[in-house]
């Protein structure tokens, strides 16, 4: 029986062929579709897990909006007075309280923008990812800077060069390069934050204050304490991920509606390719039915056709999402906040279960149709069309 | 059981034979809508068939001769009348039924060949098979080198002349070992020789003692039958 589907569907190789690309792209959407979603809530909580921080103190405003531009490397309109820091330092049940001081330096002549990153010792604990590839492990002094790994690379600079900085009127001495980590830091300029504050003239202030307990269990009770320091506000890493995945949710309701539209197409266009072999073969289902076959028999027969079909379709699908994921990715993480260093494309076992289920069920219902109706053919009447 | 004497001719030897008869048909009528108008292609039309029997159904196109031998090969249902076969009758047989006796008792032979063109000799000779479940590739082996086709196993229908693809179908038609055989214009596609050949083989499977009807305009092949029922306007011609 599989044969002879098989065999029919190689009749009509350009229908055959166009079908299956409809369902192959239909099915690859959706397994990249599944294959982000799952990929960036895991890239994204094993990021924030490995920043060990459970909260951020941040100005007052959009306290999601603050923390993921410092959690992105990039600066706010507003800053923190760096009382809030020592507010935070003597809470007893914290850990570790880092500042913070992020700052913009525009070079219009070469057409680009750095972000310098002013910070202290305490914020080692909380970039567990970061390795020197050269240089001492820390400032010996108020000018020296640690370059990202690209920052580096823009700027062609190794340890020991020292340069100046027109727009700051400082000259610095590079004392360290970071590895390549995959996250903002790579493109970023490290400075001790007192140097930061003097560069960038914010005496005593900083952008937001990092935050890891002793106990992440008694958030909230710090949470709600943190709350009263003037002119800032909490928010948790839960929350942040809460709202990432709420905003990702969003655009995935979007996309999960183009993929059902993909798959709904490719279900008609099996549909129309079962259908249009009904009608291109009905004398031969009439001699099919002559010789013996039952009505189920030829049903299951194009059943089966249709399944074939859309598993055939369904498996080229998931190859064209290993094969072209890559590229989808790096235009997904143009759009997507707080998009994870790691691999966006998370195709597991699971995924491709799912898809190859879906593609099945569709290619099922869509053939169910032109089956039965295949199935009522009286012999008779088959054999005499012509 | 009804059992008849009838002359057997073969090879211009007359002898008496006991037989038996393997399908009876009744007071069989076919009426079908064309349009407003009501045709009716068969009309009160009875007659049996010995077992063993080589059978010509003769007449003028539109003469009901391929409505007959639909009803006879189980394919479509009389308007009224019945169809015994091997003494049991057809009437009021559920689909699923009519279907296992086409697939059991009867092998129908079509003048367009009816044969799969996506599927080799072989494959299209073991077709019936596919549904009844059988093994029979030893039985194929057998029939092919029966019409001559064993080393055109592999072919496709497309790369076989009008008269291997006919005997292929008549082949595929015996396969499951029917009682009777039922051939719509066997030879109408073929050329002399061709038809020739099939009409041989015709022969040599009734002298094996198949039972077989065939529904020809071939007066050749006529004339070598044993009987002809002959049609006119729906009635059998006394």
């Amino acid at each position: 029986m599989l044969s002879l589907a098989l065999s029919n569907l190689t009749r009509r190789r350009l229908r055959t062929a166009l079908t299956l690309l409809g369902v192959a792209i239909s099915v690859g959407v959706l397994a990249c579709l599944l294959a982000f979603g799952k990929g960036y809530e895991a890239g994204l909580g094993r990021e924030l897990n490995g920043m060990g921080i459970q909260m951020m103190l941040v100005p007052l405003g959009c306290p999601y909006d603050a923390a993921a531009r410092v959690l992105k490397g990039k600066t706010l309109e507003v800053s923190l007075p760096a009382n809030s820091l020592n507010i935070a330092r003597q809470e007893g049940k914290v850990e570790v309280a880092a500042p913070l001081l992020m700052a913009t330096l525009p070079r219009p002549a070469e057409g680009r923008t750095d972000l310098w990153v002013g910070i202290d010792e305490s914020v080692r604990p909380l970039k567990p990812w970061w390795k020197m590839t050269t240089g001492s492990r820390w400032f010996p002094d108020a000018n020296s800077v640690i370059l990202g790994a690209e920052a580096a690379a823009t700027e062609l600079r190794q340890v020991g060069d020292t340069f100046f900085s027109p727009e700051t009127g400082r000259k610095f001495t590079v004392c360290g390069v970071l590895e390549r980590s995959g996250t903002s830091d790579d493109s970023q300029f490290f400075v001790p934050l007192a140097t930061a504050q003097e560069m960038f003239h914010q005496p005593n202030r900083i952008t937001a204050v990092a935050i890891r307990l002793k106990d992440p269990t008694q958030i909230t009770e710090v949470s709600t304490r943190l709350q009263q320091v003037p002119g800032a506000q909490v928010v948790t890493m839960a929350e942040m991920m809460g709202t990432f995945l709420n905003l990702v949710g969003s655009v995935r309701t979007l996309v999960s509606a183009i993929a059902i539209v993909a798959l709904c197409i490719s279900g008609l266009s099996v549909f129309n390719t079962m259908l249009s072999a009904v009608l291109e073969r009905t004398r031969e289902l009439g001699v099919l039915r002559a010789v013996g076959a039952s009505r189920s028999q030829v049903f299951c027969l194009l059943s089966v056709e249709a399944i074939l079909l859309t598993t055939l379709g369904s498996t080229l699908g998931v190859v064209l999402a290993l094969a072209t994921g890559r590229f989808v990715e790096m235009g997904v993480r143009l759009f997507v906040p707080m998009a994870p260093a790691d691999t966006l494309l998370n195709l597991s076992r699971e995924v491709i279960q799912q898809c190859f289920m879906v593609g099945v069920v569709v290619g099922l219902g869509a053939g169910l149709y032109p089956a039965w109706q295949a199935s009522r053919l009286q012999p008779v009447e088959a054999i005499r069309i012509d | 059981m009804v059992v008849a004497m009838y002359a057997k001719q073969n090879e211009g030897v007359h002898e008496r034979v006991e037989s038996k008869v393997l399908v009876s048909a009744k007071g069989l009528t076919k009426t079908y809508r064309r349009g407003t108008e009501e045709v009716r292609a068969l009309d009160g039309v009875s007659f049996d068939l010995q077992q063993g029997e080589f059978t010509a159904i003769v007449g003028q196109s539109g003469a009901g001769k391929t409505t007959l031998l639909h009803l006879l090969g189980c394919m479509d249902t009389p308007t009224s009348g019945e169809i015994i076969i091997g003494g049991h009758s057809t009437k009021g047989l559920s689909d699923r039924a009519l279907t296992q006796l086409r697939r059991e008792q009867v092998g129908f032979v079509f003048q367009h060949f009816g044969l799969l063109p996506t599927l080799t000799v072989m494959e299209n000779l073991l077709l019936p098979t596919l549904f009844s479940k059988r093994e029979a590739k030893a039985r194929a082996n057998e029939l092919l080198e029966q019409v001559g086709l064993t080393q055109r196993r592999n072919h496709h229908p497309n790369q076989l002349s009008g008269g291997e693809m006919q005997r292929v179908a008549i082949a595929r038609a015996l396969i499951n070992r029917p009682q009777i055989l039922l051939a719509d214009e066997p030879t109408g596609n073929l050329d002399s020789v061709n038809g020739e050949a099939i009409l041989q083989l015709f022969h040599q499977l009734h002298r094996e003692g198949l039972t077989i009807v065939v529904v020809t305009h071939n007066p050749i092949l006529a004339d070598a039958t044993q009987r002809q029922l002959v049609l006119r306007d729906g009635q059998l011609v006394p």
